[in-house]
């Protein structure tokens, strides 16, 4: 038997200490309130556990010893609700891409460190298109021809609310750029509902853009788009956040992207660790718990609270941390599953039948991530590289938004949104040794020798110092919420300690193929301006051509807010809705709360906003119960 | 590295767990908010100041990321230096530019032998948001009865602090400073700082 021990009260617990949690935890620390935040992994210290132990291709691209083992927990897979899920295994591609977070900081202690603001229209995405289509009321169901069992929703706020949002994480965070493509960059001409302008630029200016980016810029700017850095979470330059952090540049030292496995050394890579949980540790008000698996909060149906998290600690003890406030900051799936294990919102129920569903914890689940075969161009700059490790996982790189969102004609076409395009990356930025193509290859009946001895050599003088430079792009429009695809618990498989682990049920849709076939012949266009030789667009890959069979970390909606409880778990304060107009004592945010977005804007970025709105809900709450208000929904 | 303990089963997880240790609140490098927001301010008002300047003391070596715990602003600049900023921040001066000597409270150890560091400069000081702003024209070094040292120069380092991009004193300087004072516990705060920059140690 487990000794239970029983943890006192505090105002809030934060559930995980990744990005969302490290600024509620840090907001509400700040402000006087005790804060524990309860992470199933360890602190990582950068110089410690890092320094050393991070030039290790096979541990770290292959046994993923920093992520969260699968042997804890892992979830299962399946396409569509005929099927019987399968757990996932193993923690390379295919099936998992990434690996999931573990620990202080959680999957942003070993992501690329892509950032990028969502347009206006990513936050109205359904009423926008019915406005340009001629339909009402706003809120009618895409048709089928675009996304079949429509259930794409908007935001409860406008990116012009949010604006003030980003500021704040962009500020704590040192995110690196320059604008973002705005011509004006105005909040109130014509291009203010098109692109995601700004109130201010971003704190740190862009990391140094490769030969390929500079290409890419001056081609875009000569086909009337308008390119700007890639904005990056990597710093560029020595650093003091809004907290008073202080954050040490980016040394390129090459082992940060690639498949995203690789932390940093130096602590320039943005996650809660190094820019927000010192802050909050500083202030003496909050607690951190490391290495404690949190698996039921204890929910009171009579009153409609939470009242405590319940957690075993490594020696299999058992802790019970009552709160006034929970605040969920877990990653995606773990955010739906510990939800409906402890009966905290209204499970989601698919009817195949009708193609509808009830409830909402588990709806409308999207992926930020594209499917791997789709309608492509590809071509070669008769420019050399190197390849050796350098740079960096998110820098280098300049992007367009002008072919996303509806900032271009959709005229004839059968999607929706479109796509951030980006050129230029750092060709050493990542080690691909192991986990991708390039490594050591077996015989074959072209190459008996396999890629050995001279033909190794010569592979590898190719890989490292190219003349020639491959460009491509792979443009999917936004995979959109359907009624099909959810996570729910699976009924046959658990986790280490006996519970259910969550059961994926997804498939990609349409939009994000038909995307494609539609944005080619302009990604084709900016090859040609670039000059690229050898030109050539894929076979059109249609709807169905494949299906998915992996699941990454950048996965959206699920947990949506929305002004509505018929379909967002969230109100736009990110609280629990319990009817339309009350709420409960737990909120969340997460890229699983986003509730629509466009392709490849970061999900992480946009979900930061939600994490100050939710610190700003939280601390109204709070300071509602503190003066003996009976009021118990912010109303966004 | 010890293995996970699941309740209620015989043996243990074939899962590690890693111990690594959390900070405490004294190691971790945290400017405070009083100071954050002054040097803010002054950044933002001396950033067209075409004197060189840069900041230093102990909020010089923060901004670098070494952890010490500043309570006022040092400005380290030339005496045509001290007197454009006094322009800059007139309305923030409690003291005049004037030529001042006086004694630091820590003293240098040479050879195991303490030794009185005394400092001359060209200085100003200000008042800014209730802190102390110190600001240093042609600073020089003296300790025990050595001649008078060179004034201080230095190129300054950028750091941006939040919406402003400040020149700072750069370590190396301190390090050489803290070496010759004997100061080995400072040096080792800077050496930890810059070994967590992976910066080249001098």
């Amino acid at each position: 038997m487990s000794t239970v021990i029983n943890e006192p009260a505090v105002d809030v617990v934060c559930l995980g200490v990744g990005y969302m949690s490290g600024v509620v935890a840090t907001e509400l620390a700040l402000q006087n309130y005790k804060v524990v935040g309860i992470t199933k992994g360890p602190y990582w210290d950068y110089v410690n556990d890092f320094s050393m132990t991070k030039y290790d291709e096979w541990g770290v691209g292959l046994g993923r010893k920093y992520d969260s083992p699968l042997p804890l927990q892992t979830t299962t897979i399946r396409n569509n609700s005929s099927q019987f899920a399968l757990p996932v295994r193993r923690y390379t591609m295919p099936i998992q891409y990434h690996a999931l977070g573990h620990g202080v900081g959680g999957a942003a202690q070993h992501y690329g460190g892509t950032m990028g603001r969502q347009g206006p229209w990513g936050y109205q995405m359904l009423s926008r298109t019915n406005q340009d289509l001629g339909v009402t009321p706003l809120t009618t169901p895409l048709p089928s021809s675009i996304n079949p069992q429509d259930d794409t929703h908007d935001w409860p706020l406008t990116y012009e609310q949010y604006e003030k949002y980003y500021v704040a994480w962009e500020n704590a965070h040192g995110l690196c750029g320059n604008y973002n493509g705005s011509p004006t960059n105005s909040s109130t001409d014509q291009y203010s509902q098109k692109y995601p302008w700004m109130s201010q630029n971003y704190r740190l200016p862009p990391h140094p853009l490769t030969p390929v980016a500079q290409m890419f810029q001056t081609a875009t700017q000569a086909m009337g788009y308008n390119p700007f850095p890639h904005v990056s979470s990597l710093a560029s330059q020595p650093y003091t956040n809004s907290y008073g952090v202080t954050v040490n540049p980016c040394v390129y030292d090459g082992y940060c992207g690639g498949p995203c496995d690789y932390a940093c050394e130096t602590g320039a890579k943005a996650n809660a660790a190094y820019r927000t949980i010192p802050a909050a540790m500083k202030t003496n008000n909050f607690t951190l718990v490391t290495n404690a698996y949190i698996y039921r909060l204890d929910y009171d149906t009579t009153n409609n609270q939470v009242t405590a998290a319940r957690y075993y600690d490594a020696q299999g003890n058992i802790h019970v941390q009552p709160a006034a406030v929970f605040f969920n900051g877990m990653w995606g799936y773990n955010m739906i599953r510990i939800m409906l294990l402890s009966g905290v919102g209204v499970p989601y129920q698919y009817n195949s039948g009708t193609g509808t569903g009830t409830g909402t914890v588990g709806r409308g689940l999207t992926n930020g991530y594209l499917p791997f075969n789709g309608t492509n161009v590809s071509g070669t700059l008769s420019i050399g590289g190197n390849s050796y490790a350098a740079g960096n996982g998110s820098g280098g790189s300049v992007d367009i938004y002008d072919l996303m969102d509806d900032n271009f004609d959709h005229t004839g076409q059968n999607f929706i949104g479109g796509s951030q395009i980006g050129m230029g990356g750092y060709l050493g930025g990542g080690p691909g040794n192991i986990t991708f193509a390039g490594g050591v290859g077996g015989p074959s009946s072209s190459n008996p020798n396999g890629s050995m001895g001279s033909a190794f050599k010569a592979k590898q003088q190719n890989k490292y110092l190219p003349k020639t430079v491959g460009v491509g792009a792979t443009r999917f429009a936004p995979d959109l919420p359907t009624f099909m695809n959810y996570v729910d618990l699976d009924p046959h498989y658990t986790d280490a300690y006996g519970d259910p682990v969550s059961r994926l049920t997804y498939d990609w849709t349409p939009n994000t193929y038909n995307g494609a076939i539609g944005l080619v012949q302009k990604c084709k266009d900016i090859l040609t301006k670039m000059g690229a030789q050898n030109i050539t667009v894929g076979n059109a890959v249609n709807p169905g051509g494949a299906h998915n069979d992996w699941w990454g970390h950048h996965l959206r909606g699920g947990c949506r807010i929305g002004s509505d409880p018929s379909f967002a778990v969230y109100s736009g304060y990110n609280q629990l809705f319990l009817s339309p107009t009350s709420g409960v004592n737990y909120f969340g945010a997460g890229e699983i709360t986003n509730t629509t977005g466009d392709t490849v804007p970061s999900g992480t970025h946009v979900a930061g906003p939600q994490s100050y709105r939710a610190a700003e809900g939280i601390a109204k709450y709070l300071n509602n119960i503190k003066l003996g208000g009976s009021v118990n929904y912010l109303a966004a | 590295m010890p293995a996970l303990k699941v309740p209620n089963r015989p043996n243990v997880a074939d899962i590690p767990i890693i111990e690594s240790r959390v900070p405490r609140p004294e190691e971790l490098v945290v400017l405070s908010r009083p100071l954050l927001e002054a040097t803010i301010r002054i950044g933002e008002l001396l950033r067209d100041c075409p004197a060189k300047w840069a900041f230093a003391g102990d909020l010089g070596e923060i901004l670098f990321g070494v952890n010490v715990e500043p309570d006022h602003l040092t400005i380290l600049t030339t005496s045509a230096g001290c007197n454009e900023i006094s322009r800059s921040l007139t309305a923030f001066q409690t003291q005049v530019p004037r030529i001042g000597e006086r004694q630091l409270e820590r003293s240098a150890e040479i050879h195991l032998k303490p030794l009185p560091i005394i400092i001359k400069s060209y200085s100003s000081s200000f008042n800014i948001e209730g802190l102390r702003l110190d600001v240093h024209g042609d600073l020089q070094i003296k300790v025990g009865d050595w001649d008078w040292g060179d004034p201080l120069d230095f190129e300054p380092e950028y750091v941006y602090v939040v919406s402003v991009k400040v020149p700072a004193a750069p370590l190396e300087l301190k390090m050489e400073l803290y070496r010759g004072l004997g100061w080995y516990d400072r040096v080792s705060k800077i050496h930890a700082a810059m070994a967590r920059r992976h910066h080249k140690i001098v």
